[in-house]
C-alpha cells in the first residue's frame, strides 16, 4: 500500500475529459487505487468516472492517492506523472 | 383494504377536453416509465442480470461506432465527450448497483436502472460548482442509451402494464406518440407545454384528455396513484376520493361512450342547407388512426403526416417496401375516398435522431419540408417509390411540404418523374399538391398553382409565419391569433387565386375543427376541409344546419373587421344562433386561442 500527494493544476480541475484519462490509466493496473481530498474520509475509486466527477475538483486542490495491490509502484509512478504533465492539456 | 390517501388538487391549462379516471404512468427524463415490475421467478433473476450486461454490450458497440463517425467529421478533440459516456455506462460502481438492484428486489433491469441512475443524479444536484452539476446531462444520456437498447428501442414496455393509464411527465415529445398505446392511455398530465404545443395537437387528434402547464406536481404523484384529469377546466387531482369518482360518475361514463365508436348516421354526402357540397377529410398522423377516421365519416384522409412513421421506426428509416406496406393499408382502407400522404416533414418539435448533428435556434425557418428531402433525394425517392407503389391499390395524392418557390416544386417533379421511370412504373397517375404554409408560397401563389393539381393550406404554419409567432415561445404565444385580419386576408386570397386557376384547395389546420373558423372559411369559399377526425362530427353537424349564402354575408362582414377580438366577438353572435349544437365549448378557443387572452392595453 503506497499513499502520494498530487496537486490538481488544471485550469478546470479534473473536468471530464480529465477525469477519462485517469480513469482509463487507473484502469490498467490490477491495484485498487482511491481517492479522497486531504483531511476527508471519503474515499473515491478511480477507477469510476461517476465517482470522480462527483468530487468535483477544482484547480489547486491538493488529493491524496492511496494504491493497494500488486503493481501499486508501477501505478504510482504513471499516476504521478499524469497529474504533473496536467493530464496532457496545455493549462 | 389501502390506507385513504390525501386528496391533493392541481391547476394547469385543460388543452383537450374530456373527463377521465385512471392510474398513473410516470415517465422519467426521456419519456420512459420508471415501472418495477416484479420478476416472476427467482430463476429469471439471472436472466435479467444477463439482460442488462448485453443492453451495455451493445450500447458500448453503438458508442465506439458513434466516436469513430464523429473523429472524422470533427476531429478527436470534440469526440472525447462520447469517451466520457463510454466510462459513464461502464462504470464499474454503477454496474454494480444496478445488479445489486435487479437481484435484491427481484426486479425489471429498466427499473434497477433508473433506481440507481436516480440516486447518483441526486447526489450530483447538491454539487455548487455548476460544471460538475451540468454533467448530469452526460449521465442521462449514456443510460438513456442502456435503456433504449434494453427495451428495444421502444419507450415504455406497454405489454407489462394493464388498466386505463394517465400518462404523467414534465413533458412529452411528439415524437413518444409513435410509441404510445392508445387502446391503455386515457389521458395526459404535463408540467409544461401549451395548447398550441404539438402534443397539445395530437392529444386532441387522439381524443385524449390532457392538461399542461401543471407547475410542480410531480413530486406528489407516483406511478399506480389514482388521477381524476379534467381536461376541460385544467383540473388534475391526485388520489381522489371515492365520493367525488362518484358524484362525476355521470359525466366520466358520458365522455366514455363519446370517445366509442359513433352511430353511423353519417354516411351520406355533406351539403349546406342551400345545396353546396362540403368535403370534410381528416387529418392523420398514425396508420392505426383509420378506424377512428372511418368511424368519424370523414371523406378520406386531407393530410397524412408521414414523419410520425419515420420517428416511430426503430431503425430510423423505414424501408421502400415497409413505407409502401403502410401507405397500401392506408389507401385500402380509405377506398373509394383519397388519402393525401404528405413527404417527410421534419422540423421544430418533431425532429429525428439524424437531425441531432445541426442544431439551428429555430429549426422552423430551417431544413425541413421539401428543403431537406431536395437535398436528401435518395431518401425523398425511397419514400416517393413506396406511394407511387400505394396508388395501385387506390386513390393517392403526394403533398410537398414547406414549399417556397416554384423550382422547389420543379425539381420534386423531376424526381418523380424519374422514380416512375427507374421503377417502371410509368403509367402510374398521381396527384401532386403543395403545403401553402410560407407567406411567399401565398404571394406567389398565381404561378405556384400552375405546377401542381390542387393546393393545401397549412394554418397553423401560416400563421405562425405570418405573424412571426413562434407559438412554443409563452412570451409571445398570445400573439398566435389565427383571427388576425392578416390571416383572414390571406385565406380569402388563396380561395380567390384558386377559383381563378381552377385547382382545388384544402384547408388542413387546427383552425377548421372550430365550429367558428369552419363557418369562415366555408363562407370565404373553401369547400375541403381537413381536420382531426374526432372534429368531423360536429362541424358535419355545423355546416348542415348552414346556409352558403349566410357564411358567406357573415365572412365578408368579418373582412371588415380591424382587431382578432371583434372578428371572434362577430363570429360567436352571428354564428350560434343559427346552428342547432351548443357551441358555448368552443367559444374560449377563438376568443382565447393560448389559454392567455387576448393582450390589453392599460391606457
Amino acid at each position: 500500500m503506497i499513499k502520494l500527494t498530487v496537486l490538481v493544476k488544471n485550469k478546470l480541475g479534473l473536468h471530464a475529459r480529465a477525469a477519462a484519462k485517469l480513469v482509463r490509466l487507473a484502469s490498467s493496473f490490477t491495484s485498487n487505487i482511491y481517492l479522497s481530498r486531504v483531511g476527508a474520509n471519503q474515499q473515491i475509486d478511480s477507477k469510476s468516472i461517476l465517482g470522480i466527477l462527483m468530487l468535483a475538483v477544482a484547480q489547486g486542490t491538493p488529493l491524496i492517492v492511496s494504491i493497494d495491490g500488486r503493481d501499486e509502484i508501477e501505478a504510482g509512478k504513471a499516476l504521478q506523472k499524469l497529474f504533473e504533465q496536467n493530464f496532457g492539456e496545455e493549462n | 383494504m389501502s390506507s385513504a390517501k390525501v386528496e391533493m388538487i392541481f391547476q394547469g391549462n385543460g388543452v383537450s377536453p374530456g373527463l377521465v379516471v385512471g392510474q398513473a404512468l410516470k415517465l422519467g427524463s426521456h419519456n420512459r416509465a420508471i415501472l418495477k415490475i416484479q420478476l416472476a421467478h427467482e430463476n429469471l433473476v439471472e436472466e435479467e442480470v444477463l439482460r442488462f450486461e448485453e443492453a451495455v454490450r451493445v450500447s458500448r458497440e453503438q458508442l465506439l461506432l458513434l466516436k469513430a463517425q464523429l473523429e472524422e467529421k470533427v476531429g478527436r478533440e470534440h469526440a472525447f465527450i462520447l469517451d466520457v459516456h463510454l466510462l459513464m455506462l461502464e462504470d464499474r460502481s454503477l454496474h454494480a448497483e444496478i445488479v445489486e438492484n435487479i437481484r435484491r428486489y427481484r426486479a425489471n433491469a429498466e427499473w434497477a436502472v433508473c433506481q440507481a441512475t436516480d440516486r447518483i443524479l441526486r447526489a450530483y444536484e447538491s454539487l455548487e460548482d455548476e460544471y460538475f452539476r451540468e454533467r448530469r446531462s452526460d449521465i442521462e444520456s449514456a443510460v438513456d442509451r442502456i435503456l433504449i437498447n434494453l427495451s428495444g428501442g421502444k419507450g415504455v414496455g406497454w405489454k407489462s402494464v394493464s388498466g386505463d393509464l394517465i400518462i404523467v411527465s414534465h413533458r412529452f415529445d411528439p415524437s413518444a406518440f409513435a410509441a404510445f398505446d392508445v387502446e391503455k392511455v386515457k389521458g395526459l398530465a404535463l408540467e409544461s407545454g401549451g395548447r398550441t404545443s404539438h402534443t397539445a395537437i395530437i392529444a386532441r387528434a387522439m381524443g385524449l384528455p390532457a392538461v399542461m402547464g401543471i407547475p410542480d406536481f410531480l413530486p406528489h404523484v407516483s406511478s399506480g396513484d389514482t388521477l381524476l384529469l379534467n381536461g376541460d377546466d385544467g383540473q388534475l387531482i391526485v388520489n381522489p376520493s371515492p365520493a367525488r369518482i362518484e358524484s362525476l360518475r355521470a359525466r366520466i361514463d358520458q365522455f366514455r361512450a363519446a370517445a366509442e365508436p359513433a352511430a353511423a348516421s353519417t354516411m351520406a354526402s355533406l351539403a349546406t342547407t342551400d345545396g353546396t357540397l362540403i368535403c370534410l377529410q381528416a387529418n392523420t398522423e398514425f396508420p392505426h388512426e383509420v378506424a377512428a377516421v372511418k368511424r368519424s365519416g370523414a371523406e378520406g384522409i386531407g393530410l397524412f403526416r408521414s414523419e410520425f412513421i419515420f420517428i416511430g421506426h426503430p431503425h430510423g428509416y423505414p424501408s421502400m417496401e415497409e413505407q409502401a406496406e403502410i401507405y397500401r393499408k392506408l389507401v385500402e382502407a380509405m377506398t373509394p375516398h383519397s388519402v393525401a400522404i404528405r413527404t417527410l416533414d421534419t422540423g421544430a418539435d418533431k425532429s429525428l435522431p439524424d437531425d441531432d448533428a445541426v442544431i439551428s435556434s429555430n429549426s422552423n425557418m430551417g431544413l425541413r419540408g421539401i428543403r431537406a428531402s431536395l437535398l436528401h433525394q435518395a431518401d425523398f425517392c425511397t419514400q416517393i417509390e413506396a406511394i407511387l407503389r400505394a396508388s395501385s391499390s387506390g386513390k393517392v395524392e403526394i403533398v410537398l411540404p414547406m414549399v417556397t418557390t416554384i423550382q422547389e416544386i420543379r425539381e420534386a417533379k423531376t424526381l418523380i418523374e424519374r422514380v416512375l421511370i427507374d421503377t417502371g412504373m410509368g403509367q402510374t397517375s398521381y396527384a401532386l399538391g403543395a403545403m401553402i404554409e410560407i407567406p411567399a408560397a401565398v404571394l406567389s401563389l398565381e404561378t405556384l398553382a400552375r405546377e401542381v393539381d390542387f393546393l393545401c393550406v397549412g394554418t397553423n404554419d401560416l400563421v405562425q409565419y405570418l405573424l412571426a409567432v413562434d407559438r412554443g415561445n409563452p412570451q409571445v404565444a398570445h400573439l398566435f391569433q389565427p383571427l388576425h385580419p392578416a390571416v383572414l386576408r390571406c385565406l380569402a386570397y388563396i380561395t380567390d387565386v384558386c377559383k381563378r386557376a381552377q385547382k382545388r384547395v384544402r384547408v388542413c389546420g387546427e383552425i377548421s375543427a372550430n365550429p367558428f373558423y369552419a363557418v369562415l372559411l366555408l363562407g370565404m369559399g373553401f369547400t375541403n376541409l381537413s381536420m382531426n377526425p374526432l372534429a368531423v362530427p360536429v362541424i358535419r353537424k355545423v355546416i348542415s344546419d348552414m346556409a352558403l349564402a349566410d357564411a358567406r354575408a357573415i365572412a365578408e362582414k368579418a373582412l371588415t373587421l380591424i382587431t382578432a377580438q371583434e372578428i371572434a366577438d362577430y363570429l360567436v353572435e352571428s354564428v350560434t344562433p343559427r346552428i342547432s349544437l351548443d357551441l358555448t365549448p368552443f367559444v374560449k378557443e377563438i376568443r382565447d386561442p393560448n389559454g392567455h387572452g387576448f393582450p390589453q392595453r392599460s391606457s
